[in-house]
């Protein structure tokens, strides 16, 4: 009888530990995510994000001088203003050869902005908050600030990087296929 | 008299137009933290109850702690998330991704891996990104469906040099950041 009820308390203590959890998790982020998704939502619905299709059609040019408008401007802005999945229908103002790095930059940039916006992918915050919830319990605020700076500021660098190996690569398959 | 009513309405519709856009704003916030984050919780809540009360964790947690302890096996890490045949499959709603991402977490706040790991860790889970995504995602650009079969195999290799890549700048930038 005792070894039945030490199984029952077992069983349930597997689902409060979960419900500890959920709590830490809920009492935490859901709240400044709330706030802050809401303002950043009025934000892009009171500037208009038809404006950024103009950006859209001049990233379409040929030439290396137009890699960093196509490759980090434009991911960049569609990330923040149309956000994950929208953002890739920015894709449609490029050429067929340029579309695939465009995918690829544009959806590398969809976690390292979480840390400052994470209204750019809410359903997928853990691949941040996981660790960001670590570092603030073992640095603090300040370190955990600094950090989701520098994601956000290498996450520039390597979709620029993507970019340009993405579209070095598709440009090589495609004259393999013709 | 007219004046001052013209103003008026203009004024009342400014107003207008700006409390619904707000109201609107937070309805949509409210309505995707509802949809998408707490959902996620709940099931990371769950896997993460388990994982501890269960033991399982202990495992799991020592063979991320020698992995992610040190550059050269985030860099394994990294290649193994990137490999063309596993990134599709470890790409759907970044399951994968974030709940590494958690243990990796709790690995630094118990203060098994020290806190300058968290960047290039942040990478080292980052390769898969989008490689289940990408015919939808060239599709939601309009692509030709020639581009769609260059295309996905073309961001699936690109992924496996760049997201060592990756790792080794989250490295060097956390010396800075």
């Amino acid at each position: 009888m005792e070894i039945i009820a030490q199984w029952a308390q077992a069983f349930i203590g597997v689902f409060q530990r979960g419900g500890e959890v959920f709590t830490g998790l809920v009492s935490g982020i859901v709240p400044t995510l709330i706030v802050l998704m809401t303002a950043v939502n009025a934000l892009i619905a009171l500037i208009g994000p038809e404006r950024i299709d103009a950006v859209g059609k001049a990233a379409g040019k040929e030439g290396f001088a137009a890699t960093p408008l196509r490759y980090l401007v434009l991911p960049v802005i569609s990330c923040f203003f149309l956000t994950n999945p929208m953002a890739y229908t920015m894709g449609r103002f490029l050429p067929e050869k340029y579309k695939p790095a465009f995918y690829d930059a544009a959806v590398s940039f969809v976690h390292p902005p979480l840390g400052i916006f994470p209204h750019i992918n809410p359903g997928e915050l853990f691949v941040w908050a996981g660790i960001a919830n670590g570092v603030q319990t073992a640095a603090g605020d300040a370190k955990l600030a600094s950090i989701a700076l520098g994601y956000l500021l290498t996450g520039l660098v390597v979709i620029y990087l993507r970019g340009l190996v993405t579209e070095y690569i598709t440009g090589t398959m495609w004259k393999k296929a013709a | 008299m007219q004046a001052l009513n013209s103003f008026l309405v203009t004024i009342g519709r400014g107003v207008g137009k700006v409390v619904g856009t707000l109201y609107q704003a937070g309805r949509d916030a409210v309505d995707q933290v509802i949809k998408n984050v707490i959902p996620f919780m709940a099931f990371i809540s769950f896997v993460i109850g388990l994982i501890l009360a269960t033991g399982v964790g202990n495992l799991l947690a020592n063979a991320l702690s020698v992995l992610a302890s040190n550059i050269v096996g985030l860099l394994v890490l990294s290649l193994i998330i990137g490999l063309p045949v596993l990134s599709p499959l470890l790409g759907p709603g970044a399951v994968i991704a974030q709940i590494i991402g958690t243990l990796l977490g709790t690995l630094i706040g118990d203060g098994r891996l020290p806190v300058n790991v968290a960047l290039p860790a942040l990478w080292a889970i980052n390769p898969q990104v989008g490689c289940d995504f990408i015919p939808v995602g060239l599709a939601l650009g309009e692509a030709e469906p020639e581009t769609v079969e260059v295309g996905v195999p073309a961001v699936l290799f690109s992924r496996l040099v760049t997201g060592p890549i990756a790792v080794l700048l989250g490295y060097a930038a956390s010396f800075v950041f």
